[in-house]
């Protein structure tokens, strides 16, 4: 029973730091310290709460009556649920020390509400995933919309913010239209709001169906999959950077969470159909939402486009998982299922790094825009070993994490294509084609990312005169940078606890992935990754170019660092440099029809203009095809619409008193009748 | 075969990858130089090249970071480790517990990026336009090389280089099968562009952007890059080697075997290199963006092979 208290505790001290936030609003330093310093208290809870559960507890279930008669309020902690606690309390660890020095950003713009909102917000993040009754699951999910809603338009000041709130809140509702609507099937089954009931609902195939295709596409609105994914590279970008990096972190993690909650633990993943329905978008958003992370010269939007393709990558995983329950095969589900929950993780941590040095930059420098950046890794060392610690990792390099959940995520999909059914067979190996062209495409984009900010000539003044930031805010960073490692050089450790829960969410044995220092696909003549000796021999072998260089004298001849870069005879300013745009051109070229490329060439007669020595404003803008083709048509269309019924608003009383009229009429006769 | 043989012949097979790379490069200068009718250099010009380089004294640029300086000493490990995990000189892959053929594209990717963020962190315009193709380039290669190296991996039950090897060396596929003989070529030309030979040395152009990410390198940074260039070429070839053509590796283990494996690896991968000099020599350099239409066909003729899989299967 300790772990209830403790979860009860965790959830307590949430709330007191959200309303000791708030209610110190006029002193902003306590106000700040005070959310914070629960938030920290509070994450520690949750882990401690959580991880008993995964290492093989039972979990703990309460129920109470609730504040409605028809719903039972009941919480319910089996291993899913506590992945995602460990997952929310691990990455609000890191921002709750982060944000002690980043809310002075937002000085004098209520710190204290911020807290307050902040802490809410993680709070019914915890609480949609261990809610075990549809109700409250619901009215948690709303409460995590509205908050982040709240957090995104926090800068109401800005056009932009308030527009991609706007955006942000009509996708969310759409997505929860459709789960409730799928909640409801249910619920006309079993008569209950109960999740309990929900798992031995006796469905028809078609109801089955058609409650899954509702909450996949409910939950993915709020994943981000492609093409529901519009709000996102809006939203995230427009939040503190604090909330950014939870928001991708974790709050999208709740939808996949949704997703598996639905599909296996509900209806049993009995269909083949619905796994590979996950799996094709999952693939397709992660190809395309790297393309267009490719495209963008906005760090933070950036990042947000590649938390669609990691999200992405985390539903082919889940896709593969569900294919494999579907046919019967556990050691293919098992498999799956880990790949996505080891990713799942692991984007936790990587992008909450890479958004929270995305907000150091901006701490310093005041832009988002990367062609402002360059050469920060000498001005903020720390800020600059981190990201780059990220930038690997999310770009699926050996022997980091992301590398070590996209291996898994390849041997699942080779065990598919071995042994399932033959539609599965014939497009696995396709998937895993999707699966290597995302990661090639993720390596160019965080080679662009790291390169451009960091890396290079600074070009700009800001630029020129930043500072590393302030120690919590190192700190923040640095704890989750060393998660990146951890969790790819523990791999061994930390996959026999995944395959725990994906083994409870089958309900079969835990299949054996790890031993000793190796980690393996259930069996090891299939494939073996040791990342450890992976890291072992490389620092082995860097001996080699060392003692080469020191037999050879090379050190003797030392080093001269006072040279610019060679620019054929002239002399070499920032703005030679190579920059986002010119670095992503190819791809631009080479996946053209992919984007919508607007370039506009600002003053008439620009010609005449920049051969008199006068700036000519030249904006090149790229959108997606998604906007151009779904979103462009939808709007017009609904306008439209719009304008059509506005024919009957004539101005007129007497009109309006004849609608009323009508109106009864119908409803009575409707209803008499 | 115990950890520690494996471990020593993957270190043995480190050094052979390191010594016998700029021997390959001496002989690709020398053909080149031969099919130019020029005298050139002698075979043995890139040893004292890379000596010499590396007592220089290196120049390095005011913007350039930590990343710039430590690239090559990273990319000679990355190297070095996938000359280690490849089956080289046995039938087994030495270091195959660190990772598979998945891992070893992925290392792969290590090079790739690296090389291109030092490229980026220079400073140079140069070195920035060779990065973003060095980038393109994998992009448009990567997902052939999976596909086929998948393929194959399912007709061996296993994506463990090792097990491929034995696979093909115990007859297992024959060659006539088109899936196997389309991968093949797929593969080869994929190495090839891998190699970064003339019509893709897209990101190293000598004559065009002043060799890329390498412009700004000089003295020991540069000499370690130019050799860890020239062992990634080994390696790829290696890695295609080890794949479509590990006959005459040792199957057991005795040092009279072992010195032939070794042996017949160095006339193999010289064979390779005569074919790939006719090959780049007989070809103009390529337009950037007319690379995608090779490597589309490369990818083509790799869906093939998996579709002729698909359909045998």
């Amino acid at each position: 029973m300790m772990a209830l208290q403790i979860f009860l505790l965790s959830i307590f001290l949430y709330i007191a730091g959200a309303l000791l936030s708030l209610a110190m609003n006029k002193s902003e330093k306590t106000a700040n310290y005070a959310s914070a310093g629960c938030a920290i208290l509070a994450s520690c809870a949750g882990m401690v709460s959580a991880v008993p559960v995964l290492a093989g507890g039972t979990g703990f279930m309460v129920e109470t009556a609730g504040i409605v008669p028809f719903a039972k309020f009941a919480i319910k902690m089996d291993p899913l649920s506590a992945l995602m606690i460990l997952v929310i309390s691990l990455l609000t660890l890191a921002t709750a020390i982060y944000s002690l020095s980043y809310q002075q950003e937002y000085a004098g713009r209520g710190i204290g509400v911020l807290g307050f909102l902040n802490n809410l917000f993680i709070a019914s993040m915890i609480l949609v995933v261990t809610s075990d009754n549809a109700f409250y699951f619901l009215v948690f999910w709303e409460l995590m919309t509205l908050i982040s809603y709240f957090l995104v338009c926090f800068e109401h000041n800005k056009k932009e913010a308030v527009h991609a709130g706007f955006i942000y809140l009509v996708v969310a509702h759409a997505g929860a239209v459709l789960i409730m609507i799928s909640f409801i099937l249910f619920y006309l089954q079993t008569g209950t709001f109960d999740f309990s009931s929900f798992r031995s609902a006796n469905l028809s195939p078609v109801i089955k169906d058609l409650a899954f295709v509702l909450a996949f596409f409910g939950f993915g609105a709020k994943a981000g999959i492609m093409p529901l994914h519009i709000w996102l590279p809006q939203a995230h970008p427009a939040a503190p950077s604090n909330v950014s990096s939870l928001m991708s972190g974790v709050m999208i993690k709740t939808a996949v969470y949704g997703i598996l909650r639905v599909g296996i633990d509900f209806l049993g993943a009995s269909v083949w159909w619905w796994g590979l329905t996950v799996l094709a978008f999952g693939a397709v958003s992660a190809v395309f939402g790297m393309l267009y992370a490719m495209g963008e010269n906005d760090l933070k939007r950036q990042l947000a486009y590649s938390s669609i393709e990691n999200v992405g990558i985390i539903l082919m995983g889940v896709g593969v998982g569900m294919i494999g329950i579907a046919g019967g095969q556990p050691v293919l589900g098992a498999l799956g299922i880990l790949a996505g929950l080891y990713h799942l993780i692991n984007h936790a941590v990587f992008k909450g790094l890479l958004f929270l040095g995305a907000g150091s930059v901006i701490y310093r420098i005041h832009t988002k825009n990367m062609e402002e950046m360059g050469g920060l890794a000498r001005q903020m060392p720390w800020t600059g070993f981190a990201f780059l610690t990220g930038a690997l990792a999310i770009s699926a390099i050996p022997p980091l994490n992301g590398f070590v959940s996209e291996w898994f995520l390849y041997q699942s999909l080779f065990l598919a294509s071995t042994t399932g059914i033959p539609a599965v067979k014939v497009v696995s190996p396709l998937f895993a084609v999707m699966l290597a062209l995302t990661g090639a495409l993720a390596a160019m984009c965080f080679v662009k990312a790291y390169g451009v900010a960091f890396g290079g000539p600074s070009r700009s003044d800001r630029a020129r005169e930043a500072r590393e930031v302030p120690g919590p805010m190192l700190a923040g960073m640095l704890i989750l940078a060393a998660g990146c490692a951890v969790l790819g050089l523990g791999s061994p450790v930390v996959a026999p606890y995944l395959a725990h829960v994906a083994a409870a969410m089958q309900g079969t044995a835990p299949v054996r992935v790890s031993a000793g220092l190796l980690v393996f696909p259930g069996s090891s003549s299939q494939a073996m990754l040791s990342t450890s000796v992976m890291v072992l021999l490389l620092a082995g072998l860097l001996v080699f170019p060392l003692l080469i260089v020191g037999i050879q004298g090379g050190t003797k001849a030392g080093r001269r660092v006072d040279a610019v870069p060679w620019a054929c005879g002239y002399s070499f300013t920032s703005r030679m440099a190579s920059t986002s745009t010119a670095f992503s051109q190819p791809l631009q070229v080479l996946f053209h029809p992919a984007y919508r490329l607007r370039t506009i060439l600002l003053e008439a007669g620009h010609r005449i203009a920049s051969m008199a020595g006068k700036s000519v404003v030249y904006i090149e803008r790229m959108d997606s095809m998604w906007e151009r083709f779904i979103y462009g048509p939808l709007a017009r269309s609904t306008i439209r619409l719009g304008q059509r019924m506005q024919v009957i608003q004539v101005g007129n009383v007497r009109w309006y008193c004849l609608y009323i009229i009508v109106t009864l009429v119908v409803l009575l006769t409707a209803t008499v009748r | 075969m115990p950890g520690s043989t494996l471990f020593l012949i993957g270190l043995v097979q480190a050094v052979l990858v390191l010594l016998a790379a700029p021997l390959f490069t001496g002989l690709s200068r020398t053909l080149r130089a031969k099919i130019h009718s020029r005298k050139g250099p002698d075979i043995l010009q890139d040893y004292r090249d890379i000596l010499k380089l590396i007592k220089r004294q290196e120049v390095v640029p005011a913007q350039a970071g930590w990343v710039f300086r430590a690239t090559p000493y990273v990319l000679m490990a990355t190297v070095l480790l996938l000359a280690m995990m490849i089956p080289i000189l046995t039938l087994q892959a030495p270091m195959g517990l660190a990772g598979d053929l998945i891992a070893v594209v992925y290392l792969l990717t290590v090079f790739r990026f690296f090389f291109s963020l030092a490229g980026l962190d220079s400073g140079s315009i140069f070195a920035g336009i060779g990065a973003s193709r060095e980038m393109a380039l994998g992009v448009l290669t990567e997902p052939a090389i999976i596909l086929v190296l998948f393929v194959i991996a399912l007709l061996s039950g296993s994506t463990d280089l090792g097990t491929i090897s034995q696979k093909v060396a115990a007859g297992a596929f024959s060659y006539s099968s088109p899936v196997v003989w389309l991968g093949m070529v797929a593969f080869a030309v994929a190495t090839f562009i891998e190699t970064g030979k003339l019509p893709y040395d897209l990101a190293e152009a000598e004559q065009e952007i002043q060799e890329g990410p390498l412009t700004e390198f000089s003295g020991r940074g540069l000499a370690l890059l130019k050799w860890s260039l020239g062992i990634k070429q080994v390696v790829v070839i290696a890695l295609f080697l080890a794949v479509f053509f590990p006959f005459g590796s040792a199957a057991a283990l005795s040092f009279s075997s072992l010195l032939i494996s070794m042996i017949l690896f160095l006339l193999k991968v010289a064979f390779c290199y005569v074919i790939a000099a006719l090959l780049e020599n007989s070809m103009a350099r390529l337009l950037l963006f007319k690379a995608p239409a090779v490597t589309w066909g490369v990818f083509g003729i790799a869906l093939l092979s998996f579709v002729f899989y698909v359909a045998s299967s």
